[in-house]
């Protein structure tokens, strides 16, 4: 009986709470929101729209507490007053967590405030954040503030600092004197990417030998030891204020970019006025152009196939180099092992060594890597063995007949490959079976490239191991072609002994008929 | 109690055997008078029910051959099908025969279907001839539809994901009917387990039971004779001198059906007439634009692209739908409608009906073509040239056969062949939408008609006289 009371009581209670909440306003966000914060939010501009769009406010409204009271308190304090600089905080596109970071940092705030700020000194987006301004949307997308380094950083001060510390002034130089001499910058950057108990807090995977690998890299000694501050160091290649990793698409590092980026140096001529290489020469700058073209150039750049090589795989990046003659052949074998190997197994490398030439580059070329053609073997003028035996190796009957074999050789598999292929389609369309013909074009295919390759030894026997199964796939082909022809004739035999057969009954009939309808 | 005694027939043998026990003789004798009319009229007309006759025996026959090594199955049905062609010893020349076969059954059928259709034999008493007729019309459809899925290829899969999908169209019952059809909401291999079964075993049951009525009647009744001729014609024996041109027709149809089939096994390569079995179908894959049903089905499939997504508070595929199986049940109930030709009396709008009905298909079977949009590869032809072209196309097409009704055959009533044309001018030549050309075209012709039985019926009367 009590229980059954009791029941009616919680009832009772629980009715009334669940009819009191309707009546009950539900708590409106706004509501929380100091009256000075909504005076920016609702501002109107002089055309008497509103400063925030829809996208911004509604931004601003999905914002977690904490986040807005960040946003109170520095319009408490002041260090946001102005609409507009509500708009450009609210318009980067940051993540709640990021924009908690970006509210409590008073350098930014301060700096995006145009009510303290001249256009030096003011950060802004868009177009007109190039120049003078800094641009907001590039520090928000750095590595260093997504990691939770801000200003202070790099500049001195802290994030709490509601002026400018003296320390910001001892530090920074004025601009030109910091541009004239350029050796700081490294050593700067290594306070940090130097130190790998530092760098472990927010990279463990990161390496931090880029400084030490930089003073050996030409760059490096051109700057720290011959004091030449157009020698590249650290913000020419990862920029200041926007760097990003390199495997973001936007990164001044990233493969597809690299070229441009080695580019905007090694592409000036006025840049590089006064480089020379080793033996003297004037620096060359079409190396860029050359790549561009290149079968490297054109997967990286144009494919965007990120398997090749961008000028840095060849070069390296921090401890860059110019590959030298020996090196070079070890450079390319990094990706084109087996052609490496097949060469040192050749007679030519001795030839090559005493003459002085880079193995892969004397033939391929370095920056301007060309797509290949069987052609290049071909024996005569133009033809890349006879050229260069016309002049260096004219007495050797051997290897002309050997360039001979092997361009006949790959000649004759290659048209074959393309007459097998006319074939398959010529017999499929006439409904016979190509399965045997499909399995021999993907081996000869093999053959095909296996045989191309294997020229870099240079000797029939070695290259015939490929190109002889090659050779036996077309004999094979051609007899399953014969075959099928042999069956399509049959059939066409067939039909006409059918229709011939057919037609005599059909004969019988109608004489049969005129027999009836004569009678 | 005791059998019936066998009553002694006069004769001996096997007849005389038979005769005894089931009364064979009565057959024999109706067989033996039966005759053909013969008269002035063109006489080819009655061959094309015996051809569609000879091409479906052969589809069961090679139907029969193909299903020796043919298993359906998700690793099976194109397996077997690849097998059958380049292994099975004539496996190719059967699936050749097989496709090309139900190619020329269609096509036999419907200038079979046609024929019947301008010499007006569905007249009384043939009602029931014509309505068994369309429905194994019907049938073959459904035997092309259920019969294209089974190798499991690609180009298959799709066609049938995209046939499938328009049943879902049908008002009320639509989504009812695609699961129906499909075995779930997909197209998958339960889909062609069930198209395997209604191909192979209840198609071919019911399509016997159609062919039999339609032959019992058939001979019960006779030829039809042309119109208003009935008096005047002569007779041709039935057996055997119209069986034996019956059956050298026959031996003609088999050497063109297997010389096609070992010249062009693979088919016509024109787009619905060919069955190159390309890839194994992956239901994973996204369908490729273009996929287009059989040369048969191309008319529903363009009329159905021409609609607008909303049509009068319809959904566009819905009215379409709708308007095609309107116009089949017109078809169908043409022996009732044609109350001219129940009274052998001429009746030109009929006539003018079945034109009007090769003009309205002819159209958008050419559209659905895309003749003369200049698309190919990943470039998609352009709409506009495509009416067009075609629209130049139909005036040829419609020029030889209005000349030849007009001169030959003294047709004068037009009124539903011309709303048809002048639907094709409105949408290729001026550029109006085709649904907005036909609604102006259906305007003029009801004004037309409107017009005319109120001048005093000229038009409905008509005058079909032969020069």
């Amino acid at each position: 009986m009590r229980e059954h009371q009791t029941n009616i009581a919680l009832g009772i209670v629980f009715g009334f709470c669940a009819l009191s909440s309707l009546f009950v306003p539900p708590v409106a966000a706004q509501d929380e929101i100091p009256a000075e914060v909504l005076e920016l939010l609702d501002a109107t501009g002089e055309d008497g729209a509103p400063v925030l769009s829809q996208d911004q406010r509604n931004f601003f409204d999905a914002l977690p507490k904490h986040a807005k009271g960040l946003l109170a308190d520095a319009v408490d304090l002041e260090f946001i007053s102005n609409a507009e600089q509500v708009r450009l905080l609210l318009s980067v596109g940051l993540t709640a967590q990021e924009m908690e970071l970006l509210l409590q940092d008073n350098c930014i705030l301060c700096h995006t405030n145009p009510d303290y700020q001249d256009e030096a000194t003011l950060f802004t987006t868009g177009p007109e954040a190039f120049g003078e301004h800094l641009d907001l949307q590039e520090l928000v997308s750095d590595v260093h503030f997504r990691r939770g380094l801000s200003c202070s950083g790099c500049h001195g001060g802290t994030p709490d600092d509601e002026d400018m510390a003296d320390e910001i002034y001892e530090r920074w130089p004025d601009r030109d004197e910091r541009a004239a001499n350029r050796r700081w910058v490294p050593e700067f950057c290594g306070r940090c990417h130097s130190d790998p108990g530092f760098m472990r807090r927010f990279n463990p995977s990161l390496a931090t030998d880029q400084v030490a690998k930089y003073a050996t890299s030409r760059h490096g000694v051109r700057l720290l030891q011959e004091g030449d501050s157009l020698a590249a160091e650290c913000t020419s290649c990862h920029g200041n204020h926007g760097i990003r990793r390199a495997s973001s698409r936007k990164a001044t590092t990233h493969p597809t970019n690299v070229p441009a980026t080695c580019g905007r140096c090694h592409s000036d001529p006025e840049h590089m006025a006064g480089y020379k290489t080793r033996d003297g020469e004037p620096l060359p700058t079409n190396q860029l152009e050359q790549y561009r073209k290149s079968v490297h150039g054109i997967a990286l750049l144009e494919n965007d196939d990120l398997g090749a090589p961008a000028c840095n795989d060849c070069h390296g990046n921090h401890a860059a180099m110019p590959p030298e003659v020996a090196s070079v052949s070890q450079i390319c074998r990094t990706c084109h092992a087996a052609n490496g190997r097949l060469f040192d197994g050749s007679a030519h490398r001795q030839a090559f060594a005493t003459n002085g030439w880079p193995e892969c580059g004397k033939c391929h070329g370095k920056h301007d890597v060309v797509k290949l053609t069987d052609d290049m073997l071909r024996n005569e003028a133009g033809g890349m063995c006879y050229d260069c035996h016309a002049v260096y190796s004219t007495q050797n009957p051997e290897c002309q007949a050997t360039a001979t074999y092997f361009h006949g050789t790959i000649t004759h598999l290659a048209e074959s490959r393309h007459e097998l292929e006319e074939q398959v389609e010529v017999l499929a369309a006439k409904g016979l079976d190509v399965d045997g013909l499909t399995e021999n074009l993907s081996s000869l295919e093999d053959a095909l490239r296996s045989s191309r390759s294997r020229i870099h030894s240079f000797d029939r026997s070695d290259f015939d191991q490929a190109a002889q199964p090659g050779i036996e796939t077309v004999h094979v082909a051609e007899s399953i072609i014969a075959g099928a022809e042999r069956e399509h004739r049959s059939r066409q035999r067939g039909l006409g002994i059918a229709i011939g057969f057919v037609g005599l009954v059909a004969l019988a009939l109608v004489l049969r008929l005129r027999m009836i309808e004569s009678a | 109690m005791n059998p019936e005694p066998v009553q002694e027939s006069k004769r001996g043998g096997l007849l005389g055997w038979m005769d005894q026990r089931y009364g064979v003789r009565g057959l024999f004798e109706f067989l033996s008078h039966k005759t053909v009319p013969v008269g002035p009229h063109s006489m080819i007309w009655y061959y094309l029910g015996g051809t569609t006759l000879f091409f479906f025996i052969v589809q069961i026959l090679s139907g029969l051959l193909l299903l020796l090594y043919y298993q359906p199955g998700e690793d099976t049905s194109y397996e077997t099908i690849r097998f059958i062609t380049t292994k099975v010893p004539f496996g190719w020349l059967m699936r050749s025969v097989h496709c090309w076969s139900a190619h020329l059954m269609i096509i036999s059928l419907i200038v079979h279907m046609f024929s019947t259709m301008m010499l007006k034999a569905y007249r009384p008493p043939r009602e029931l001839t014509w309505v068994s007729g369309f429905v194994l019309f019907a049938l073959a459809l459904a035997f092309g539809f259920s019969g294209y899925l089974l190798p499991w290829n690609e180009l298959a899969f799709f066609a049938t994901v995209v046939g499938t999908e328009s049943v879902k169209a049908t008002p009320v019952l639509g989504h009812w009917l695609l699961e129906i059809m499909r075995g779930g909401t997909d197209v998958t291999i339960h889909t062609l387990y069930r198209f395997f079964a209604l191909h192979v075993v209840a198609l071919p049951m019911i399509v016997f039971a159609f062919i039999g009525l339609h032959l019992v009647v058939i001979q019960r009744q006779g030829m039809a004779t042309p119109m208003r001729k009935a008096k005047r014609l002569g007779a041709m024996p039935f057996f055997p001198n119209f069986l034996l041109r019956d059956l050298i027709l026959w031996l003609l149809c088999l050497v063109g059906l297997l010389s096609l089939a070992v010249f062009w096994p693979y088919g016509s390569g024109i787009p619905g007439l060919e069955w190159e079995l390309g890839q194994k179908a992956n239901p994973l894959m996204p369908a490729y634009p273009g996929i287009k049903p059989e040369w048969y089905f191309l008319w529903i499939y363009q009329l159905l692209k021409e609609f607008p997504p909303h049509f009068f508070g319809l959904e566009g595929p819905q009215a379409a739908i709708l308007l095609v199986g309107f116009l089949l049940i017109i078809w169908a109930l043409v022996p009732w409608l044609d109350r001219k030709a129940r009274h052998d009396e001429r009746s030109p709008a009929f006539s003018d009906l079945g034109i009007s009905a090769i003009v309205f298909i002819a159209y958008l079977t050419l559209k659905a073509w895309d003749i003369g949009g200049g698309g190919h590869g990943s470039v998609l032809p352009d709409p506009g040239a495509v009416a067009r072209v075609c629209a130049y196309w139909m005036l040829g097409l419609a020029g030889i056969i209005f000349g030849l009704r007009f001169f030959l055959y003294g047709h004068r009533w037009y009124w539903l062949s011309g709303a048809a044309m002048l639907q094709v001018v409105l949408h290729g030549v001026v550029g109006l939408s085709y649904i907005n050309a036909g609604f102006i075209a259906l305007g003029l012709l009801a004004a037309g008609v409107a017009l005319s039985i109120m001048r005093g019926g000229s038009a409905a009367r008509g005058s079909e006289v032969r020069p």
